[in-house]
């Protein structure tokens, strides 16, 4: 699964750690989704698209690995 | 994300330290032979086997508790290690967390299966004497690494 949080970050112009205090997780958690190094639960993703103001799909794209 | 199973953060310092005084008591007893630093005391036992191969159940008598205390006290430390929460808990470190027991558990058991299959005779009491206590600190090592390195590849 890609995601375009790293693009979406610079639109809002915020941090890492912005982000992740606004979602309430670590920025370590933030650092590894934007270098797909983890997959969100759903809750996450969610919580994320919501912030953003957009589709959970607008973030989080499936690749044809999943 | 809610954490179930955890304790508070600061049981992690109370249990590095009840840890580190139980391996030291260990090294201690290991290194000294003296298994008998806690005179013999008239305590409860549920079950206790003598050389005859003969067992006594539900009976008071004097029995050696040197090392009663310092495996519960390692284990009880180990498990505080194990189960405090971290400073920041989210999903992720939760993922982190469970993997490391996975491995933990995959890793100790590939041990004791080479140690099955090479040592013999009464060697291998040693080897399960210290397997009761591999696969919490193999989790431990592991998890704690795991952070580490998540920490600084962030700051990188």
């Amino acid at each position: 699964m890609k995601n375009n949080i790293k693009v979406e970050r610079a639109i809002m112009n915020i941090t890492q750690e912005e982000l992740a205090k606004a979602v309430s997780v670590t920025r370590q958690t933030i650092n590894a989704m934007e270098k797909n190094k983890y997959v969100p639960s759903t809750v996450l993703a969610l919580k994320i698209a919501r912030l953003f103001g957009k589709q959970v799909e607008a973030i989080f794209i499936l690749e044809d690995s999943d | 994300m809610e954490t179930k199973l955890l304790l508070p953060n600061y049981y992690k310092k109370i249990g590095t330290a009840v840890l580190l005084i139980s391996t030291a008591l260990w090294i201690y007893v290991a290194l000294s032979g003296n298994d008998q630093f806690i005179p013999e005391t008239n305590f409860f036992a549920v079950v206790n086997g003598d050389a005859m191969g003969k067992s006594k159940y539900f009976s008071i008598d004097k029995l050696n508790l040197t090392y009663t205390f310092i495996g519960s006290l390692f284990i009880s430390g180990s498990l505080l290690v194990a189960f405090a929460r971290e400073k920041t808990e989210d999903e992720y470190i939760m993922k982190l967390r469970l993997s490391s027991f996975q491995w933990a558990v995959l890793v100790n058991y590939v041990l004791l299966l080479l140690m099955f299959l090479f040592v013999y005779g009464l060697d291998f009491i040693t080897v399960m004497i210290y397997n009761m206590f591999t696969t919490i600190i193999l989790f431990i090592v592991r998890f704690n690494y795991l952070l580490l390195k998540n920490k600084l590849a962030d700051e990188k």
